[in-house]
């Protein structure tokens, strides 16, 4: 496979709830090595794409990973094809230890091998997961829990991230180093999506940033954006 | 706004109509095919009326019970009490309260006590369970039953001893006057589904949180409802006394349940012409089957089916619906006024409405 | 006194091994919101197996009977509950109570509706004397038993990744499956876990009563289900201990009321039941919230 095929690519997507259309035929390319980012108010459709890719919602138009199709398949099953979702409101398995969550992480991946140094990666990227590896995930905090999703997903081994507003209920420390750890994953090779509400951190951090309006892609930003002031009214309220 | 042709305004009592003729007729029908055939469609019109009357709660409110046939047996209950001679209740259940020795009343009157009795057991009953959803309305509705399972098999003080029967039940229903008692039920049942009280629930069951907001108490309804259909379902078990002209718990229990729960599924939960389409559909599908296990002929071969294969079939049917089609034969529509031009709303299925 | 001991020990195995059937409803109604009535069936068809293998020696008859639980209990999820994915938990029970009906009569067509019989671990069915104090010796075995089972099982769930998997799926079956978690092998684990409990209940059973007959779970798999659904059928544990506490009232109460009331025991078990659903309907050991149903 050669390495530019790597990435997600979608094409014309769309998704309806008992026939209300929620996402209404956009087109995305992540490619290896980048961060594209996907903002808009509550309600644009941000979720729904990304569950769309994931197999878990019925959608219509293309998504291929690694320049192979997964329509159709279980959500489980595109895990396999090396694409991890972060979602919304992070869910980590709150009755569950730490480390019990990162070993449920590795139960999608492609190949059983490298356990060991998929653990250590997510552990250097997030020292505390070390040091809370026996404690119950239901108590850590906000952020913590929001490192523990992160890891969890790369417990699978995917080359494609995808994140759903990661940003959500963080402080403005905890966000600083959810967005460090993105930069490294990047650097790492790792094709990135991020969804999120909030503009100016997006903008800034992604190659390009989509921004999704009802459903459709209204207009794309570059990081020299993140300051436009006017730009980025417009994004948001235009 | 489009004129309404009167034509389109009666819609709604035209599926009426034709459910009342679809009874009538079939009545009709198996009135010519011989006693035994007569005797089982009499049955059958009495497992109708419990479907209606399961239809008019399960229907409107969309929770579940597996209750009602407590009802059921209440005013079977009722029905033996009042039409057995006081001497043969003196020297067969003689366990009981001396006051229900003596009580009596006519058979057709005492019918409408036992729907009553019924309707108060659900009245009473309703306020506490009605606030509950789902799975545990269909534990604590099943738990109900089986209270007074409990209490009619062993409570000698109000009927047998446990074991025993209530007989001696005069003969004095007939098939006819059955079918007059179901077509009212139909009536009755299509009635309450135009008053408010369902409306109201039908809207609770399709968005909850909006119907709460919108100020509807969703526990009184479904006590209307519930009272309601306990009163059908009360009367249904004195017709069961009159038919059967035995009553005993074990009869009006758990398998009564499972059948007219069955029929009710078949035919589609949500419109009362499923829930008489199922009654008649089921009833006829099981009468072939007792014909199929006796022999039939057919030229000069015997058709027939092993023992004990007829409730096993019909149990999986109503197996198969609920996974092929668990909205039903009807998919839960009433039976519309063929000629109507203007479409339902989308995703709305077509209520007549 | 010694009467009073006695009953308790009768009223803990009682509460074992109901606790044992509500737990295997409790596992799938975890992953899929299926509260299985048919699981009644399930241990019937066990029970009818121990009773007509047990002669060719216990370690035929055990493994055979987990065998034929497991692979029922398999056949219903394939059958007919993965048709029947998107279907609400109330639909679900009303499938369950339909393959119930159905079993039972099959049961009745092969097996005949007379009670099967055979002597099953008959050196069972004898009092013990410990510390002076006279005890049933398959009570203390059932306790023994579902105990064994019981730390088997928690051992499985929080340890293996199986077991891990299986937790998260009854958490959160949506996120266990965009995590990577494979459902139906998870669904399938929790029927076959079940299977297994079921067999377990089975054995007790029969060697308590020695007669099969086709209605044999219904009973068990009443009490068991209300138990589940009052303790907090939601959570594993709350099925687990909301079994027991029926079991164990049903068998004081059995042991305790006078007799002109105890035909009546069963009815005040369900009154209570009705009584806790009206004040906590997510079940005793669930702490607010309400189930998703």
């Amino acid at each position: 496979m050669a390495t530019d095929e790597i990435g997600l690519v979608v094409r014309d997507l769309t998704v309806a709830y008992s026939g209300v259309p929620a996402v209404r035929g956009i087109d995305l390319d992540v490619p290896a090595g980048h961060a594209i980012g996907l903002i808009g108010p509550n309600g644009a459709g941000k979720s729904s794409a990304l569950l769309a890719i994931m197999g878990a919602v019925p959608h219509g138009g293309s998504v291929q990973v690694n320049g192979e199709a997964v329509d159709g398949l279980a959500p489980e099953r595109v895990v396999r094809r090396g694409v991890s979702l972060v979602p919304e409101g992070r869910h980590v398995f709150a009755g569950l230890s730490v480390k019990d969550n990162l070993r449920l992480g590795a139960v999608g991946r492609r190949s059983s091998d490298g356990v060991a140094e998929t653990l250590d990666y997510v552990v250097t990227l997030f020292p505390i997961l070390a040091e809370f590896r026996d404690r119950q995930a239901g108590l850590l905090s906000g952020g913590q829990q929001q490192q523990l999703a992160i890891g969890r997903a790369l417990m699978a081994d995917p080359d494609i991230l995808m994140l759903d507003e990661p940003s959500l209920g963080l402080s403005p420390t905890a966000v600083d180093s959810v967005f460090d750890a993105l930069a490294t994953i990047r650097e790492a090779g790792k094709a990135v999506l991020v969804v999120e509400q909030r503009a100016e951190f997006t903008v800034a951090f992604c190659e390009r940033t989509h921004v999704l309006h009802d459903g459709v892609i209204t207009m794309t930003l570059k990081p020299e954006d993140a300051t436009n002031v006017q730009v980025l009214t417009e994004a948001y309220f235009g | 706004m489009k004129e309404r042709s009167l034509l389109w305004r009666l819609g709604p009592l035209w599926s009426l109509v034709v459910l009342l003729v679809i009874v009538y007729a079939v009545t009709v029908v198996t009135s010519y095919l011989g006693d035994s055939v007569q005797v089982q469609f009499q049955y059958a019109l009495v497992n109708l009326v419990i479907v209606v009357a399961l239809y008019m709660f399960i229907g409107t409110s969309g929770v579940l019970s597996f209750g009602h046939v407590a009802f059921v047996a209440l005013g079977a209950w009722t029905v033996g009490l009042l039409t057995i001679e006081p001497e043969l209740k003196r020297n067969l259940l003689s366990d009981m309260f001396p006051v229900l020795f003596d009580i009596q009343a006519p058979w057709f009157l005492a019918i409408f006590i036992g729907g009553l009795v019924g309707g108060l057991l659900a009245l009473i009953v309703a306020p506490v369970l009605m606030r509950l959803n789902g799975l545990q309305a269909g534990i604590a509705t099943f738990a109900l039953l089986l209270v007074v399972g409990q209490v009619l098999t062993y409570w000698s003080s109000i009927g047998p001893r446990s074991g025993q029967s209530m007989v001696g039940i005069p003969d004095v229903l007939d098939l006819q006057t059955t079918m007059f008692f179901a077509l009212g039920a139909i009536v009755v049942a299509w009635l309450f589904q135009r008053s408010r009280p369902a409306r109201l629930l039908r809207a609770a069951r399709e968005d909850g949180i909006a119907a709460a907001a919108s100020g509807i108490n969703v526990v009184t309804q479904r006590v209307i409802a519930l009272a309601l259909s306990g009163l059908i379902a009360g009367i249904a078990g004195g017709l069961f006394a009159l038919t059967n002209r035995v009553v005993q718990a074990s009869l009006l229990g758990i398998e009564l349940t499972f059948i007219t729960l069955a029929m009710l599924v078949l035919g589609g939960m949500l419109s009362l012409s499923g829930a008489v389409i199922g009654g008649l559909v089921f009833s006829l599908i099981d009468l072939v089957l007792v014909r199929l296990q006796n022999g039939v002929e057919l030229g000069s071969y015997v058709v027939s089916i092993p023992q004990g294969t007829r409730p096993i079939i019909l149990g999986a049917i109503l197996v198969l619906m609920l996974i092929f089609r668990p909205s039903g034969l009807t998919g839960g529509r009433e039976i519309v006024w063929p000629f109507r031009r203007t479409p339902p709303l989308p995703g709305v299925p077509p209520t007549n409405e | 006194m010694n009467q009073l001991i006695q009953s308790l020990v009768d009223a803990i195995s009682a509460g074992a091994t109901l606790g044992l059937a509500a737990l295997a409803i409790g596992l799938v109604f975890g992953v899929i919101r299926l509260a299985n009535f048919a699981q009644g069936e399930i241990i019937t068809a066990s029970a009818y197996s121990i009773i007509f293998t047990w002669q060719l020696g216990w370690y035929v008859a055990i493994p055979i009977a987990i065998l034929i639980g497991v692979i029922l209990s398999l056949l219903m999820e394939v059958g007919v509950f993965s048709r029947m994915r998107m279907a609400t938990p109330a639909t679900l029970l009303v499938a369950s109570f339909g393959l119930s009906f159905l079993l039972q009569r099959v049961y009745e067509l092969f097996f005949g509706n007379n009670v099967r019989t055979a002597p099953v671990a008959p050196e069972l069915a004898q009092s013990l004397e410990i510390g002076g104090i006279r005890v049933q010796l398959l009570s203390v075995a059932t306790i023994i038993i579902a105990a064994v089972i019981l730390v088997a099982l928690v051992q499985f769930l929080n340890r293996s990744i199986w077991g891990l998997q299986l937790q998260a799926a009854a958490a959160d079956f949506r996120i266990a499956r965009l995590v990577g978690i494979p459902a139906s092998r998870v669904i399938g684990l929790s029927f076959a876990l079940s299977g297994i409990l079921a067999a377990a209940v089975a054995f007790v059973s029969t060697v308590k009563t020695g007669a099969v007959g086709p209605p044999f779970g219904v009973p068990i798999v009443i009490l068991a289900l209300i138990g589940a659904v009052i303790g907090g059928i939601d959570k594993i544990y709350g099925a687990l201990a909301g079994g027991f506490l029926v079991g164990f009232a049903t068998s004081m109460l059995a042991s305790w009321l006078p007799s002109d009331m105890s035909n009546f025991r069963d009815a005040y078990v369900f009154l209570l039941v009705i009584i806790v659903l009206i004040f906590r309907p997510s079940g005793l050991l669930v702490r607010g919230g309400t189930v998703r149903t």
